[in-house]
């Protein structure tokens, strides 16, 4: 039995007869393997370096748990207990928080206001200062922290030298954090730049010419047009950087090792303290479960709104078309 | 050739593997030219057998020896630091020399029995000292008869070292940033307070002797004479040409002979509470250690690392050579009073070796909390009395579950608290 369907020509408009045997359009046996090898190898590497480390992880958060020593003793939900009654946790988590929205807005605003900036078309040496904004990017972490410590120092750092002050940047519980935030958002805004540059990009001309036109202002332009246009890129930013945030560890490993106290720790370094310090892998694994799966709502949280953003207007162009049909 | 040694002793005229050929792998984190020299010195006797001494990164060193070890793998020889001890005990061979001999050779032997066997030892000691700056001393007028031996003189030549501009410190006559807990686990033992209950494993940090070492050099700021806002860490600060006097291990005359090459130095012992009168401890010390012997190696390979073992404990110039690139004072007795050690000033500072306390290898809790305690009090405002609490609730969380237990009962003069 032949089972009829119709399909339209994308070019030529027509509705031709297809049968499911020329559905099914015969791939060359190498092509089979090589998607077959290529999957195949995408998805041992994931099972391998993921999803065992994971499972084995949060098999090993119910234990007392040290790899090096062979330790491994059941000891149920203890590791959860005791993180959820120990308070640098919760300073940890509330930090990571701090950290996180300073961070984002941050990387955002700047990167956002500069990639605008360069946009426009009385920018020149675009190409420039798209490298220069960019550099930072390409710096490896440590080397820009060990920097900005140096210019954090309260004797000789550029930082009091330049402005007249003398804060004791890291070691001062009130800056300590903060000079962090700003430290991460030097290194990260250049990627944020380049992403909304790309964005800006995909704008049709012609949606901006019509503003121009209608006499829009640059400010309604930017509110009304770009930014709803830009919203995707926006989102895409805004997920990406909480999912790298909330794992920021190496800024605060070499700037203030945590401190003063606990006022710089957060969650990820707590982790790494507990493992490779303490050994107390067990401990970790639970913290690290529990990093997972604030990660996973946030950035689901993220989707959803940004999905729901992006289903709005469609809603609103059916639902008019749908009252001019019956009107 | 002679044979070496006095107690431990070792006789180079015995075949070692039969003569027949072997070849042994050394891991090392550091220095390895000057272990490698041992190795072909060894080697010059025993042709038949190699050493190769490998140089493993520390980044890397302590999750990738430990993992060796387990998987029944692993170099046959590898340094040890004694932090790690939980991880690699058990895949350590003992050594197989007499622990009498031993203590009788090597300071501090015996409190690394475990069960009658010794798995490793020092081959040298590192303690505490003041460093001072012999520019800014004699500049402030001081002279060797000022060098302070109790805490209450030390407070007035630290005031005599401070410079100020007005409200503005210049130089600090003491400085002790980020280094307030390698101070606080020694210098309580000199008010009698071990750093573990007499069970030897529950922790105690959360007492007055640790107030009062906190109430000192927290009264030595308040005089002026040095800052928490007054650089990062007292060493750097003194390393800088900022600070006249601070606390450290013998670690930094390595420091300031590579980094600070034309800084004038020297260094005096760590003062007491009361003059004339030997405290219950002078400090803690931690020790530098003889190498580990791989427990899953093959027969031939321990045969001739138990050999080599006894070469090493007995060649005094390497043992000489090691203490002084380690800057530890040497835990070989026959080499104890050899002049060369006198003319390093951090090594000269030791005081009577005996009265020092190796608390056994403590986990990094106490250290890591410890630091922590400190920065809440300089920096946090937090009262001394509170930080010392939380400091002990989190070394007790940290410890529970644990089956450390401390080696301070096998110091010589050991008092339960």
């Amino acid at each position: 039995m032949t089972i009829q369907t119709s399909t339209r020509s994308a070019h030529r408009g027509e509705t031709a007869p297809v049968t499911q045997a020329t559905r099914r359009i015969k791939k060359p046996a190498s092509e089979l393997w090589l998607r077959n090898i290529t999957v195949g190898v995408i998805m041992a590497s994931l099972v391998l370096l993921l999803l065992i480390p994971i499972g084995i992880a949060f098999v090993g958060s119910f234990h007392d748990w040290n790899p090096l020593n062979g330790r491994f003793d059941f000891t149920g939900i203890d590791n959860y207990a005791a993180l959820f009654a120990d308070p640098t946790f919760w300073r940890a988590s509330s930090n990571t928080l701090v950290f996180g929205i300073l961070a984002i807005a941050g990387r955002v605003l700047l990167g956002l206001a500069i990639a605008y900036a360069l946009f426009s078309k009385l920018s020149r040496w675009r190409t420039f200062f798209r490298t220069i904004f960019y550099l930072p990017t390409v710096m490896p972490l440590v080397a820009v922290a060990f920097l900005w410590t140096l210019m954090y120092n309260p004797q000789f750092g550029a930082i009091n030298t330049l402005f007249g002050l003398d804060v004791n940047w890291l070691f001062d519980q009130r800056f300590s954090l903060l000079a962090i935030v700003v430290m991460t958002i030097w290194k990260d805004f250049g990627f944020a730049v380049i992403l909304f540059l790309a964005g800006l990009y995909a704008i049709p001309e012609d949606v901006l010419e019509a503003a121009s036109v209608d006499g829009a202002s640059a400010w309604r332009t930017f509110w009304h047009i770009i930014l709803p246009l830009l919203r995707p890129m926006l989102f895409f930013i805004i997920i990406t950087s909480m999912i790298g945030y909330l794992q920021a560890f190496v800024q605060v490993l070499v700037m203030t090792n945590g401190g003063p106290g606990t006022s710089t720790q957060l969650i990820s370094f707590m982790i790494y303290d507990q493992a490779f310090v303490k050994y107390n892998f067990g401990y970790a694994s639970a913290i690290a479960f529990i990093l997972l799966i604030i990660t996973a709502l946030l950035t689901a949280a993220s989707w959803r709104m940004n999905q729901s953003a992006l289903d709005t207007p469609r809603r609103r162009r059916f639902t008019h078309r749908s009252k001019e049909k019956t009107s | 050739m002679p044979i070496a040694g006095v107690n431990v002793t070792y006789d180079p005229n015995t075949l070692v593997n039969d003569g027949k050929p072997i070849e042994l792998d050394w891991w090392a984190w550091t220095n390895v030219e000057q272990f490698q020299a041992i190795a072909d010195a060894y080697s010059e006797i025993h042709p038949n057998v190699v050493i190769n001494v490998v140089n493993q990164p520390w980044e890397d060193y302590w999750t990738k020896l430990p993992l060796e070890l387990q998987s029944g793998g692993g170099p046959a020889l590898f340094n040890v630091h004694n932090s790690q001890h939980e991880n690699l005990i058990a895949n350590m061979e003992p050594y197989d020399i007499d622990p009498a001999d031993l203590e009788a050779d090597y300071a501090g032997a015996a409190s690394h029995l475990i069960d009658g066997e010794t798995h490793y030892i020092d081959l040298g000691l590192m303690s505490g000292a003041i460093y001072y700056n012999t520019d800014m001393w004699e500049a402030a007028g001081l002279t060797d008869a000022d060098i302070p031996t109790t805490w209450d003189e030390f407070r007035e030549v630290a005031k005599a070292l401070t410079i100020r501009d007005g409200d503005q410190l210049r130089q600090a006559g003491f400085n002790f940033n980020s280094g307030g807990h390698t101070m606080q686990a020694g210098l309580a033992y000199q008010l009698g307070q071990n750093l573990f209950e007499a069970d030897g494993s529950t922790p105690a940090i959360d007492n007055e002797a640790n107030l009062e070492v906190i109430q000192r050099f927290v009264d030595i700021y308040a005089d002026g004479s040095g800052d928490p806002d007054f650089g990062a860490a007292g060493t750097d600060s003194f390393g800088q040409g900022l600070s006249a006097m601070t606390y450290a291990w013998g670690w930094f005359s390595g420091t300031l002979k590579n980094d600070y090459p034309d800084l004038n130095w020297s260094a005096f012992q760590t003062p007491v509470p009361e003059a004339g009168e030997t405290p219950y401890a002078l400090d803690r010390y931690n020790g530098e250690s003889t190498f580990g012997i791989n427990a899953n190696a093959s027969d031939a390979e321990k045969e001739v690392a138990q050999d080599f073992l006894r070469y090493f404990l007995t060649d005094a110039e390497s043992m000489k050579e090691l203490s002084l690139i380690f800057s530890v004072f040497p835990a070989y007795k026959p080499i104890a009073d050899d002049p060369v050690f006198a003319e390093n000033p951090a090594l000269a500072a030791f005081g009577e070796i005996d009265r020092y306390i190796w608390p056994g290898p403590i986990p990094a809790t106490f250290e890591t909390t410890t630091a922590t305690m400190w920065e809440e009090i300089l920096f946090n405002g937090v009262a001394p009395e509170e930080a010392l609490a939380a400091a002990q609730a989190t070394i007790e969380k940290d410890l529970s579950g644990k089956d450390f237990v401390s080696s301070e009962g096998l110091y010589a003069f050991y008092s339960g608290n």
